[in-house]
């Protein structure tokens, strides 16, 4: 029995002492495990109850990697043969295009496929309306529209391709303000009689009642500008193909089943024969919730057979991605002497760019939210979408929730200053408690805003400052 | 042409297109892919790395100019022995979301560490002026390198030693 375990011991100490050697030539360095939740008590909370996450500290499990740089973000993955892709884009904002010569960047050593819209199996696509092309073709309705793409052994190849591609347009009268594009004889972006492509009207009680019954009606305007999400990370992806018509997309994108169904419409593939595979995402903020370049690169790299990468510059992530909605927003607010709100009319105009992209969810929430946290008896909402020649205006992080709140957060501050009452107490007065409804109808529950506020003012000394 | 340099103290050399950027170099020819292409024109950092104890873009940098030159790399920053001082409390605060920034900031605050061990909040904040962060922001940033900098100054080993089993 004692030789037995002599003998196991010794074949058991031989892995471990090189498992530990094994280690040390990995440079990876020792440290202690990251901290993790306490398990007792549990953190789903009961009914009415806090969670008992809340003050605890929790370390992402990702930063580690973040930290010592071996995070593979999309940029950072090479796949053999792999080329680089290039999109050459308008730079003029509506035209037709005329002719594309693309002769003299086909012939350069380095270039192994070049790509026109009329190429693509079904060249639209889009999350509501599907309106916005993969490559131009023939119209171009915003300066970023892509035109041809280029794939090339190195990106400098590539870039030299696209530069010498010759494009002539035919120029178009063009829109660029959303006001503007609202009059009948305004440049119409994508045809028919009018620019504006999504509509939202809520109304609630009687307005006119409402405002007939104010001690006093405030009546402002509001606009908030388009903002680039850019995220540090510029939109990357990696199209491949195997031998069986099955394709492979690498992309740091949010929304991978959204992709995969996009992808397969424009590529006439069986979803089940297309792969996306989701990257660690480098900033997203809404701007990577749907697919920008992967089917030009699939077909790219269908034509030449090997793999191929397209990363945006920096320009193109600013003319040739969506930025956030320029809102335009008009709010008439009815108040009782006391402050109360009896009435609010409110009606925006959102600048949507040249595409739909996720325009219509945008007006919605905003639409939805307008009237802000507040009990409000008569509302009147209408809002607009229309289409410029500018950078398509998509998803970005609430869905316009933020530029509905500048506008009547402003004007509660101006209607507290005009009535001499207490801008925190103009709120309290006003806010949606157990039971309120909001303009849609929907009767709120647990409702913590006014004891948020309390907190929120003790914690950040609001009565010492005022 | 030819390269030769010495990262994270090794002397690495390469055969390079005379364009090549130091940036390139570090990611396609030495794969050390810890330095990113956030703009590549010099305006985000996401590229940082150190030369010869000042962080630079490595996007602007061409790789001949780094020629014979010693460069950091965030994958040299962590020895066997455990996590920079830096990467550990970034990782502790949560200075780090999405993580593209944080190879470039982290060697910024080294290379200002190096050179002042007790920055003020002003110093700290004119150092990453180059490095941009659109998730976190940069105030726990601004906390973690204040506590590094304690860590880092104190006598007593920092780090924790390693797990014994």
């Amino acid at each position: 029995m004692a030789e037995d375990l002599d003998v196991l011991d010794k074949t058991r100490i031989a892995p471990v002492d090189s498992l530990r050697r094994a280690d040390e030539d990995l440079r990876l360095p020792v440290v202690a495990r990251p901290s993790t939740l306490p398990l007792e008590p549990p953190l789903v909370p009961q009914v009415g109850e806090q969670t008992h996450a809340v003050g605890l500290r929790a370390q992402r499990p990702d930063s580690r990697d973040h930290g010592l740089g071996l995070t593979r973000y999309i940029d950072d993955i090479a796949l053999p043969g792999m080329l680089y892709a290039r999109i050459k884009r308008a730079g003029v904002a509506s035209a037709r295009i005329k002719s594309i010569d693309i002769s003299a960047a086909e012939a350069m050593p380095g270039v192994m496929a070049v790509l026109l819209g009329r190429e693509i199996p079904t060249n639209l696509f889009g999350t509501s309306i599907v309106d916005q092309p993969l490559l131009a073709d023939p119209i171009v309705r915003q300066a970023g529209d892509g035109v041809a793409a280029v794939a090339a052994v190195t990106e400098q190849i590539a870039q030299a391709a696209c530069d010498a591609i010759k494009v002539e347009y035919e120029p178009l009268p063009g829109v660029y303000d959303a006001i503007e594009a609202l009059k009948p004889e305004s440049h119409k972006v994508h045809g028919g009689d009018t620019n504006v492509y999504a509509k939202k009207v809520i109304r609630q009680g009687d307005v006119e009642r409402g405002f007939a019954e104010s001690y006093r009606i405030y009546e402002d305007e509001y606009y908030t500008p388009g903002i680039e999400h850019a995220p540090m990370e510029p939109f990357t992806s990696i199209a491949d193909w195997d031998s069986n018509g099955r394709l492979t997309v690498y992309a740091s994108i949010g929304r991978i089943t959204l992709a995969r169904v996009d992808l397969s419409k424009t590529l006439h593939v069986p979803i089940s024969r297309i792969r996306v595979i989701g990257t660690i995402v480098g900033g997203n903020f809404g701007g990577k919730n749907e697919i920008r370049h992967e089917p030009v690169l699939a077909l790219l790299a269908k034509k030449a057979g090997r793999p191929v990468k397209g990363r945006f510059t920096r320009v193109e992530e600013f003319v040739a991605s969506t930025i956030r909605h320029a809102f335009f927003m008009k709010y008439k607010t009815g108040v009782s002497k006391d402050g109360k709100i009896l009435a609010r009319q409110i009606r925006m105009i959102l600048d949507g760019g040249a595409y739909c992209s996720f325009s219509e969810t945008t007006l919605g929430k905003a639409c939805i939210l307008s009237t802000g946290p507040y009990h409000v008896p008569n509302s009147f909402i209408e809002g607009y979408v229309v289409y410029t020649n500018k950078t398509t205006a998509g998803s970005m992080r609430g869905f316009g929730a933020p530029q509905v709140c500048f506008a009547y957060e402003s004007q509660m501050d101006d209607i507290a200053r005009d009535l001499k009452i207490d801008p925190l107490e103009l709120r309290m007065k006003n806010f949606f408690r157990d039971g309120s409804m909001t303009a849609t109808g929907q009767v709120l529950h647990s409702v913590k805003v006014i004891e948020s506020m309390q907190n929120a003012v003790k914690k950040f000394g609001w009565e010492t400052q005022s | 042409m030819n390269v030769t340099l010495t990262v994270n103290g090794e002397i690495r050399s390469a055969s390079v297109p005379p364009e090549t950027t130091l940036l390139v170099f570090l990611r396609e020819h030495l794969l050390l892919t810890g330095a990113k292409t956030g703009c590549d024109i010099g305006d985000c950092g996401a590229c940082t790395v150190i030369v010869d104890g000042k962080a630079v873009n490595a996007c602007l940098m061409l790789a001949a100019q780094a020629d014979g030159r010693a460069v950091t790399t965030i994958e040299g920053l962590a020895t066997r022995e455990g996590l920079h001082p830096l990467q550990k409390v970034f990782e502790e605060t949560g200075a780090l979301q999405c993580g593209f920034c944080g190879p470039g900031v982290i060697l910024t605050s080294k290379a200002l560490l190096d050179e002042n061990p007790d920055p003020t909040t002003e110093e700290i904040r004119t150092a990453l002026a180059g490095n941009l962060c659109r998730c976190t922001g940069y105030v726990k940033m601004i906390d973690g390198i204040h506590e590094a900098a304690k860590m880092m100054q104190s006598a007593t080993p920092a780090l924790p030693a390693p797990e014994q089993r």
